[in-house]
């Protein structure tokens, strides 16, 4: 009998080995948390953009299309029912959006988000000046956002690009970039400091409820025509094809964000 | 006991045939050792990611064996026609690995549609090769050059046939790939591993991001005007400082033209009406040394590139919107005074690296 058990054990001990060495995945579904996929659209007049067709009109009367935008939000924070706030955070705290890759209008969020109703979204648009520093991104399609430094550094806010029809009836380009502005003395010299021209987004209407072991979807919406409408009308044939170096117009585009953005569910 | 007996003759069995089942057998010892990784070194400043294929990561011995072929002429198959050709017959390092005047002609007298582009920092491309980024890899690249007739004008069989017959290659093969069989892909391998060997970064700009060097005031003045918008705004297409490949690798129709063939560009690519009369960004590193310049070689000299850029943009509705500085009537470009283009100049020049011209794990080398 001893040696039919010691048989036993050993058999047993064997396929254990033989049958236990394949992993199970265990999910874990902890009912505090859920996730957060926030999805970015760009519309223009209430309707999805249409890329690269001259059929829009801005607030100025300008004919306009709109060829592609890259764009970065960072530090989004959700405003919990009661008052409590959570920053975003996960591997980095900055989301690139770029309309040409189509993977950077989807952000599934890393971080686990504490379940509940939370009453709105807000972000910085742009990335703020603390954290706006030249070579932090090492490699592209991040990279080529630089900011040059002689102007500032960092990196754009915003490339929006696309053309219009100037005075003359031309397709004329223009780069609506967005970031760090500069003054200028009377001989062309940059006055120190340079000017933090991102800006906080608060969404309005922006609540949603987040479950535990579930996905939430939500989506943040640009509107191109708001950039160029309110309060300042953006006429681009006063502001012309590129406002790197021109802080009166990034003042204006500053001032014009505040309504940029939308959310829906 | 007799029936105990069984059954734990039975389990031994049952353990044994099971062990026996479900271990492999083992290879049969071999001698052929597997190829060293090569140090690929990521210079400062530069991108962390590389476009190395998974399936042909560099080894010593498959740069080795890629350098051989790069400079072998017996490449074309046609060596004893009289046609022998190598990657080096137009891609010269003295020129940055372009051939340093213009269209490339193969072994047929026919010219290539484009001028070359130089072979450098190519492990950084993110698979868009060639002037229109026809090419999804250099491995690609190669198995068309072979046969178009504006190249090597061959067949892969002879060109496979003509490197069995080096007495050298099927044990350099064998080193680098495991097998002495020579092929087209492994061809195209081992030159895919040399070329994203080759690595430029001690050009003076990087001397001075490295706190080497300083530029002049005249090479400073430069790089201001290189990196804004109100001066030559060169950097929305080719880099700064911040992005030293001096390249995003993008298309653009940077105003050349009023009307396009659509020869090559980026639209017989993409089919896409943006993309009509658009051609790569090339790094403007040893800029100074690949001229001429454009895709179809049209300028001779970087004065002549950078007037064309101060004052001849020529308008059509596909030009790039960050070529908005040509507005007709009155824009046709950056308007620089000739301080200004000299400065520009010089800080182009800033973007030569002699070492590379001169690195000796670059240089000629034959069997």
């Amino acid at each position: 009998m001893k040696k039919l058990f010691f048989t036993l054990i050993l058999a047993a001990t064997y396929l254990s080995l033989t049958f236990v060495s394949c992993k199970k995945t265990v999910v874990n579904n902890d009912p505090t948390t859920g996730k957060l996929q926030i999805n970015f659209q760009n519309y223009v007049d209430g309707s999805p953009a249409i890329f690269d067709t001259m059929i829009y009109i801005n607030a100025a009367g300008n004919h306009y299309l709109v060829s592609d935008v890259q764009y970065f939000i960072s530090d989004v924070t959700l405003y919990k029912h009661g008052g409590n706030s959570t920053m975003i955070k996960g591997w980095v705290d900055y989301h690139y959006i770029d309309s040409q890759i189509p993977s950077s209008l989807v952000w599934n969020v890393y971080d686990d988000i504490n379940i509940g109703d939370y009453d709105s979204l807000a972000f910085h648009f742009g990335i703020s000046s603390d954290k706006n520093i030249t070579g932090m991104f090492v490699n592209f399609p991040e990279k080529d956002m630089s900011w040059p430094d002689v102007i500032g550094g960092g990196y754009h806010y915003m490339k929006l690009n696309g053309k219009w029809l100037d005075v003359n009836n031309i397709k004329a380009g223009f780069g609506f970039h967005l970031g760090i502005g500069q003054n200028y003395d009377s001989l062309g010299n940059v006055i120190l400091p340079f000017i933090d021209n991102s800006f906080r987004v608060s969404l309005p209407s922006s609540s949603f409820t987040i479950s535990g072991g579930v996905t939430t979807n939500i989506n943040i919406r640009m509107n191109f025509e708001k950039w160029f409408k309110e309060p300042n009308i953006y006429d681009l044939n006063y502001w012309g094809g590129g406002i790197m170096q021109n802080q009166g117009a990034q003042k204006v585009a500053a001032e014009n964000g505040w309504n940029v953005f939308s959310f829906s569910k | 006991m007799k029936s105990i007996s069984h059954k734990k003759v039975f389990l031994l069995l049952l353990i044994a045939t099971n062990i026996f089942y479900s271990c492999k057998k083992d290879p049969p010892v071999t001698t052929i050792k597997a190829p060293t990784p090569y140090n690929f070194v990521i210079p400062k400043g530069f991108p962390t990611n590389v476009n190395i294929p998974a399936n042909n990561p560099l080894t010593v011995e498959g740069v080795k064996l890629g350098h051989y072929l790069y400079y072998d002429d017996r490449l074309s198959g046609r060596a004893d026609e009289g046609k022998g050709l190598s990657c080096s017959s137009c891609h010269k390092q003295i020129n940055s690995f372009e051939n340093g005047t213009g269209k490339g002609i193969g072994v047929m007298g026919i010219e290539t549609d484009n001028v070359m582009l130089p072979h450098i920092n190519l492990a950084w491309n993110p698979g868009t090769f060639a002037w229109n980024g026809g090419a999804s890899s250099i491995e690609e690249d190669i198995y068309g050059a072979i046969t178009l007739q504006s190249e090597f004008a061959s067949t892969w069989e002879k060109v496979v046939a003509a490197l069995s017959a080096v007495p050298e290659y099927p044990a350099m093969f064998e080193a680098a790939f495991g097998t002495k069989v020579i092929s087209k892909e492994l061809i195209a391998k081992a030159i895919g591993q040399f070329v994203r060997s080759m690595v430029s970064s001690d050009s003076k700009l990087d001397k001075v991001l490295r706190g080497e060097y300083n530029f002049t005031n005249s090479e400073r003045n430069g790089m201001v005007l290189f990196t804004t918008e109100s001066g030559a705004d060169c950097f929305h297409c080719h880099g700064q400082p911040s992005n030293p490949l001096m390249t995003t690798n993008l298309f653009y129709n940077n105003a050349k033209d009023s009307s396009f063939n659509g020869i090559g560009d980026r639209y017989s690519v993409t089919g896409n009406h943006n993309d009509i009369g658009a051609y790569k960004a090339p790094t403007l590193r040893n800029v100074e040394l690949t001229g001429p310049y454009m895709h179809d070689g049209r300028f001779k000299t970087l004065d002549e590139v950078i007037n064309f850029y101060s004052e001849g943009l020529v308008y059509s509705e596909y030009a790039h919107p960050l070529m908005h500085k040509v507005r007709p009537p009155y824009g046709h470009g950056a308007a620089l005074n000739p301080q200004q283009k000299a400065d520009l100049k010089a800080f182009l020049l800033c973007l030569t690296d002699t070492s590379y011209i001169h690195n000796p794990n670059y240089a000629k080398i034959h069997l």
